[in-house]
């Protein structure tokens, strides 16, 4: 072969011979640039399927999107459990209180009642019986087979749905109304654990090998990665089609759902959780020492955090780097006190760039971020560093160790004029903490600049703030250099692939799984590190629907086949 | 006295609403502001809002020499005091407190049954309306005509100037004058303050400088002292936030532009007609000041204290403090006649006066402006008040609350 | 652990699946004349609960200096001197780490809790009021109830890790949940079962009967929390089979009325005032028997209480605030747990308020009072200090001062549970394991 094409080369003339050298050369040339800039995804590793709690607002999208916004949610909400820095994490290994349960059930009871009211019932019934005491077995059959597909993420089985119907049976004879049986049959559902829980599914395969989800839980994933909600009917339509065993199926959905509306909320809601703003519910400032902080303010300051990611990141495309030395945001006038800032538009939102000498260059310069990392009546640069390191670099702090030698401290406290860099310097010469607090302070030396509130501020307690601290070697002596080290900090964007993926599967990340990550990564940078680029990789990855059966779990049924009211209706 | 000639007052307005024009321009792009960060100067301008506002008044007089013959009263007293006032023998303290009551109603009015409060210049003289003539009574102010009048012949005419507690002399303040003899407004009396109205966003009061380079000393800042489009920012204990935004009202007459200096770190303006809103009991007032000025210390950290003295139209006196006879509804149409004449009845008989009373006394003891025949049509009155950092923005739109 | 297992838990949620419909009330008889508990021949129920303040204590203002039944209160146990006789004072008794990382405010609380110390807040075992409420919290409407005073949802009570039990923060919503939908008025006396209840109770079954369905196809760890989600419906099963029936009357009880508090944050006063509110509502809600257990957290194990303007809290002070020359302790810190103890004084003036049988509720409760750490600027977790209150109906003695001697806290959390009905005889792990009943508690 090779012999053949080196006679025929022999034979062709001169210019011809130069033009084959070169076109192939090019070739190869351009195949080492796809080489070398798009990498090949790594084989699927997988991890476990998982079982995850639905979140306040994933219950919430539910509900509005299956029975309309307008229906009221009167249960209460335990707080969220966190897991790796993320509640998307914890919710595949939250467990589930009696408070919950019970609360669950009010909005269960609440949620029911409201759909099949007499006001309400006609927009999800088009039967009924002629006499309301008796009981329509197929209309029953109709509404709970199709309340219950979108419900439960997947079409019901035969038995599951005969079950609801003869609940509802029974309940219509017990309390002589149909509608009212039938409103204890969809309340039966909305208690179900198959409502409140993603179950996954895995499709045929053996214990231990790689496999890939269900379709329905595959429709699953994308949907509550993509849209924080459940999947609509077009996605379980794709679902029970096939579509979504082929890659094109799935880009195709993945286009569609980040065209959606729910898109720029579910990208807010992965920002809100990765921020940890749940904690807010329990953040209170001294009202004598901020008096211009109340609850309404810290709601405004998170929308006014989550605003200018959406904008940055949706809106411009923008760089996820640059969110650490953005200058623009918005506010609101409640905000302009806080920021000392005017506000011209007297409701809503003022679009605004700080300028370069403002001190406000970046997230982390926000009233939301500063707020939250402070104590109620002061700054803490140790809290605020800590959070710096977990939140935006992915690194962990120990737990600081309990047998601490606070005597340097105490001695420092009574002295006038302390600032907070006075008091945290002993923590530096006490090896026992230094450890710990050489990472933390001195990047939080920097938010010094603000004070437990957020306002801008050059003196505490009548002495000059020093703000230079140190970032991993890259040492600043503002609050703009710190947002540079930030950004230009290489953990910066692969914590943010990381959190990403984790927050998709619900789980930590595996040892296996690394390779992926490293691919993500390295995609990331080619996007210019847009985060609609990486969640589109990670939606269409093999990766994201691999998963490893553990052992000691055996094949679950593939609901499909089973199907009681047809697929695709 | 330095008047302002109507046409130059047209003028200044033409120059206000452009430069407010600018300044919209200026705020109010369809893109972003830009931010930057600073304390209270920021371009040569500071704003404040005032934050305690309230009549500057003397020491309590009533039960003193100043008041020789007792508090002024109102109709339900006066009546009580006439034969017919009389308690008989037998009657209830239900029945007797009606029938006063009744009394005082009936001597409200003319006989033809025209209400005095609206029209106080057809009641008789009222006797039982006390006046404070003391000429030791003290007030605090601003000197506003440049004279210390304490001739024989103020003394007679009432138009006697004060000494302040801080050494000021010549003070103007003929208001204290005609209400201090009144109970309500004693120093635990409820007309004395009345800025819980500020509180709830019924109306407000701006100062910005501009042109400033120093708080402590600069030989010349413009001013401008106007109505507060917006309600006041506050925090949970509800106090007044400092470095909130806030919008000047965009008519004309709710803002002045004057002059000034500071000197030592005290602020001292030039004259200026200004004009604010009030409203009472859910009627819509104008509260006008004419010749305006301020007195105030300036702190280091923002915060103006002093006085806002001028002299107001007697008859607007009487219908923002008295008879509401101009109160106007959020729609900008005159009140409800019978909540307008409830009130001025109802608040008489409450603070103790009359309305044809302090009609008297207003127009007795004006002391400002005076018509070609030489009667005076305007009363001095001094305001004391407060005001902390803010910003202040001009706006596109319609006020936040209705001010018609 | 031997005694009980989760296996026990498990068939205990499986039996209830089981439960039919048919209901037992009809041969039930009213008392009329008020006279319930004697009349009816009802036996007043024991309760248990938990009663928790951080940051410790300063020994010297409150331990006292003589044990046994004679001794005199020290300064922050003097408000106490009303319940002298209704308590026993538990020093010295400590956390054995085993050389496991003590976490700061966590490790001593719930090592004291669970009987086995961890790094962290993910428990290894149950905390013991959630094993008492698996014995004794069956018959009423809730398992426990878990209250907060300052503001955090916090409990320190685990199902499990990943399981905490939140706590309500609002007097308002503590007594919407407890007084509000779904109560009856034990005295009311007219009672008719609401169909629409009988009609839920049988679908909630129902989904209980789903149970083994689901079981089936899910792991190891997703089946422990799937029965947790299964042992709370079943939770709310039997809340409308208590629907179902007459309530027992309840004597001198009266429905309390609605606070419009929603808590107020961690200023020491309004931590206070809302502590009172909540106190009261949940004396009521043990009277009319809507719960047997709860876990009251006075302030978080890291203090969050706070004076009104101060830059510090109770937590920061304690590493900060110097030691005062002439006290010799930290003063400030000593002054937040002054007011922690008249805040426990609260609790038990709102429990003995109430007249129950011939005594009060007091008497028939038993509540385990604990911080999380000795001295809070070490975090020491050797002595942390404890009071039990209450008699538990008899079977607890009180009137005492006991000091543990450096004994492992464990043997105090083995003895409440085996008074409470637990069938326990050894619990904790490592140095913590223990068989030790604290005698000197039991009558």
């Amino acid at each position: 072969m090779a012999n053949r094409v080196s006679s025929l080369m022999a034979n062709m003339p001169i210019p011809a011979r130069q033009f084959v050298v070169f076109a192939i050369m090019g070739l190869m040339l351009a195949f080492a640039a796809v080489m070398l800039f798009s990498s090949d995804e790594p084989d699927p590793e997988g991890g476990p399927p998982t079982v995850r709690r639905l979140t306040e607002e994933q219950y919430r999208n539910a509900i509005a999107d299956i029975f309309g916004p307008e229906t009221e949610i009167t249960g209460r909400f335990e707080r969220p459990f966190r897991s790796h820095g993320l509640v998307a994490v914890g919710t595949g290994a939250a467990g589930i209180s009696p408070f919950a349960v019970e609360q669950y059930e009010v909005s269960a009871r609440g949620i029911a009642a409201s759909v099949l009211s007499k006001k309400r019932r006609a927009a999800f019934l088009d039967c009924g019986p002629k006499n309301e005491t008796e009981f329509d077995a197929a209309c029953a059959q109709k509404f709970l087979g199709e309340t219950g597909r979108l419900l439960f993420r997947r079409p019901l089985s035969q038995d599951e749905l005969s079950g609801f119907v003869g609940l509802s049976r029974s309940a219509t004879g017990q309390l002589g109304s149909f509608y009212a049986g039938l409103e204890l049959g969809l309340y039966s559902m909305l208690i179900a654990p198959d409502f409140l829980f993603r179950i996954e599914r895995v499709a045929a395969g053996n214990d231990g090998a790689i496999v890939e989800l269900d379709a329905y839980s595959k429709a699953e994933r994308l949907s509550f990665f993509l849209t924080n909600a459940p999947p609509d009917a077009e996605l379980l339509d794709a679902a029970a089609s096939g579509s979504l065993d082929g890659s094109w199926g799935v880009s195709r959905q993945v286009s569609r759902l980040m065209d959606s509306e729910r898109y720029p909320e579910a990208v807010r809601s992965f920002f809100a959780d990765m921020l940890e703003f749940d904690d807010f519910g329990e953040t209170s400032k001294d009202p004598q020492i901020y008096p211009a902080f109340n609850s309404v303010v810290a709601g405004e300051a998170q929308e006014q955090t989550l605003k200018t990611i959406e904008d940055h990141l949706l809106e411009n495309r923008g760089d996820y780097r640059d969110l650490f030395t953005l200058r623009d945001t918005f506010l609101t006038r409640s905000l302009g006190v806080i920021y000392k800032t005017p506000i011209p538009k007297r409701e809503g939102w003022q679009a605004v760039r700080f300028q370069p000498d403002a001190n406000r260059a970046g997230i982390q310069s926000h009233v939301a971020f500063l707020a939250l990392h402070s104590h109620p009546g002061r700054s803490s640069p140790t809290l605020r560093g800590y959070a710096m390191r977990k939140i935006f670099l992915c690194q962990e702090v120990p737990d600081p160790p309990a047998s601490v030698n606070f005597t340097a401290i105490e001695e420092h406290v009574d002295k006038a004029n302390v600032t907070a860099r006075d008091r945290l310097d002993i923590h530096s010469t006490e090896p026992s903490c230094a450890g710990c607090h050489k990472v933390m302070d001195p990047i939080g030396f920097a938010l010094e600049a603000y004070d437990g509130a957020g306002s801008h501020r050059t003196h505490e307690n009548g002495s000059l703030i020093d703000l230079s601290g140190d970032l991993d070697g890259q040492a600043f002596a503002s609050t703009n250099d710190l947002a540079e080290a930030l950004r230009n900090h290489p953990e910066t964007p692969r914590c943010l692939a990381q959190r990403m993926y984790t927050s998709a599967v619900g789980r930590d990340i595996t040892w296996k799984e690394r390779y992926y990550l490293d691919w993500l990564i390295e995609g990331f940078a080619d996007d210019d590190y847009q985060v609609p680029s990486l969640m589109e990789r990670i939606a269409t990855s093999d990766n994201f629907f691999a998963v490893v059966r553990p052992m000691d779990q055996p094949a679950r049924r593939v609901a499909k086949n089973n199907a009681a009211n047809g697929d695709g209706q | 006295m330095a008047h302002k000639t109507a046409s130059s007052r047209l003028w200044l307005s033409a120059i206000a609403i452009a430069a407010g024009g600018m300044a919209a321009w200026w705020w109010w792009p369809d893109d972003r502001i830009s931010a930057e960060s600073g304390g209270l100067i920021r371009d040569g301008n500071a704003s404040f809002i005032v934050t305690k506002f309230a009549y500057a008044l003397g020491p309590d007089a009533v039960g003193t020499d100043s008041c020789p013959n007792g508090p002024s009263k109102n109709v339900a007293e006066i009546f009580s005091e006439t034969a017919n006032g009389k308690r008989r023998a037998g009657e209830t303290d239900e029945a007797y407190g009606e029938r006063i009551e009744a009394g005082g109603r009936a001597i409200s009015n003319a006989p033809d049954g025209r209400n005095f409060c609206v029209n106080p210049e057809i009641a008789p003289l009222d006797p039982n309306t006390q006046i404070m003539l003391d000429p030791k009574a003290q007030a605090g102010g601003i000197d506003l005509d440049g004279k210390n009048s304490r001739s024989k012949s103020d003394l007679t005419s009432g138009r006697l100037d004060f000494a302040a507690a801080d050494g000021t002399t010549g003070v103007d303040n003929q208001f204290w004058r005609a209400v201090g003899c009144n109970r309500s407004y004693q120093q635990d009396g409820p007309s004395r303050g009345f800025e819980e109205g500020m509180y709830v966003g019924e109306w407000g009061i701006l100062i910005s400088l501009s042109g400033v380079d120093d708080l402590e000393n600069d030989s010349d800042v413009d001013i401008t002292i106007s109505a507060n489009a917006d309600p006041m920012m506050l925090s949970p204990s509800r106090e007044a936030l400092d470095y909130g935004t806030y919008s000047r009202d965009r008519e004309p007459r709710f803002r002045g532009q004057t002059s000034g200096r500071i000197e030592n770190g005290v602020l001292v303006s030039e004259p200026v007609d200004v004009r604010f809103h009030y409203v009472v009991n859910g009627m819509y007032l104008e509260r006008p000041l004419r010749e305006a000025r301020i007195r105030a210390r300036l702190s280091a950290d923002g915060v103006m204290d002093g006085y806002l003295a001028g002299y107001t139209d007697v008859v607007e006196l009487y219908d923002f403090q008295f008879g509401y006879r101009t109160g106007k509804d959020a729609e900008g149409k005159p009140s409800d006649e019978a909540r307008r004449v409830g009130s001025a009845n109802g608040a008489a008989r409450v603070l103790g006066h009359t309305c044809q009373g302090m009609w008297q006394s207003l127009h007795k003891l004006a002391d400002g402006h005076p018509d070609k025949s030489g009667k005076f049509t305007s009363i001095s009155t001094q305001y004391k008040f407060e005001a902390r950092p803010a910003f202040v923005v001009e706006q596109s739109g319609k006020n936040a609350k209705q001010t018609k | 652990m031997k005694s009980l297992t989760r296996r026990t838990i498990l068939r205990g949620a499986v039996g209830g699946a089981a439960v039919g419909v048919s209901l037992p009330f009809l041969d039930y008889m009213l008392d009329n004349n008020g006279q319930a508990l004697a009349a009816t021949g009802q036996r007043i129920p024991t309760r248990f609960g938990t009663w928790i303040w951080g940051c410790g204590f300063i020994p010297e203002k409150w331990i006292p200096s003589a044990t046994g039944s004679n001794f005199a209160l020290p300064a922050d146990l003097e408000p106490l001197a009303p319940y002298k006789d209704k308590m026993a004072i538990l020093s010295g008794f400590d956390v054995e780490l085993d050389g496991v990382a003590n976490k700061p405010h966590i490790t001593g609380c719930l090592g004291m809790r669970t009987g086995i110390p961890v790094p962290d807040t993910n428990v290894k075992a149950p905390t013991l009021d959630v094993l008492i409420s698996q014995i004794i919290g069956g018959e009423t409407r809730f398992r426990s109830l878990e209250i907060s005073s300052c503001g955090l949802e916090n409990s320190y009570s685990y199902f499990s890790a990943g399981s905490p039990n939140p706590s309500e923060t609002s007097p308002a919503e503590l007594y919407k949940r407890i007084f509000g939908a779904g109560f009856v008025d034990p005295n009311s006396g007219t009672f008719e079962p609401d169909v629409e209840v009988m009609t839920r109770k049988s679908v909630l079954s129902a989904v209980s009967e789903d149970r083994q369905r689901l079981m089936r196809e899910v792991g190891a760890a997703d089946k422990h929390r799937l029965d947790e989600y299964f042992t709370s419906i079943r939770q709310i099963e039997q809340q409308l089979e208590l629907q179902l029936q007459p309530p027992a009357p309840v004597e001198n009880f009266s429905r309390p009325d609605a606070p419009d508090s929603q808590g107020a944050g961690s200023e020491i006063g309004d931590v206070l005032k809302t502590h009172r509110l909540m106190a009261g509502l949940l004396a009521r809600a043990l009277q009319s028997n809507q719960t047997r257990v709860f876990n009251m957290l006075f302030s978080d194990t890291t203090s969050n209480l706070r004076l009104p303007g101060e830059t510090t809290t109770h937590h920061t002070l304690t590493h900060e605030e110097p030691d005062d020359r002439q006290l010799g302790y930290q003063k400030q810190h000593s002054q937040f747990v002054t007011q922690s103890m008249l805040g426990w004084r609260d609790f038990l003036d709102a429990l003995s308020a109430i007249p129950e049988g011939d005594g009060t509720l007091l008497d028939n409760c038993l509540v385990l009072a604990h911080s999380d750490c000795s001295i809070a600027k070490s975090h020491a977790v050797e002595g942390i200090p404890v009071m039990i209150a209450g008699n538990a109906g008899g079977k607890v003695r009180t009137g005492f001062h006991m000091a543990g001697g450096g004994d492992p806290i464990s043997r105090v959390g083995l003895t409440v549970q085996q008074v409470m009905g637990v069938p326990v005889e050894r619990w904790g792990h490592l140095s913590m394991e223990t068989n030790r009943t604290i005698n000197e508690l039991l009558t």
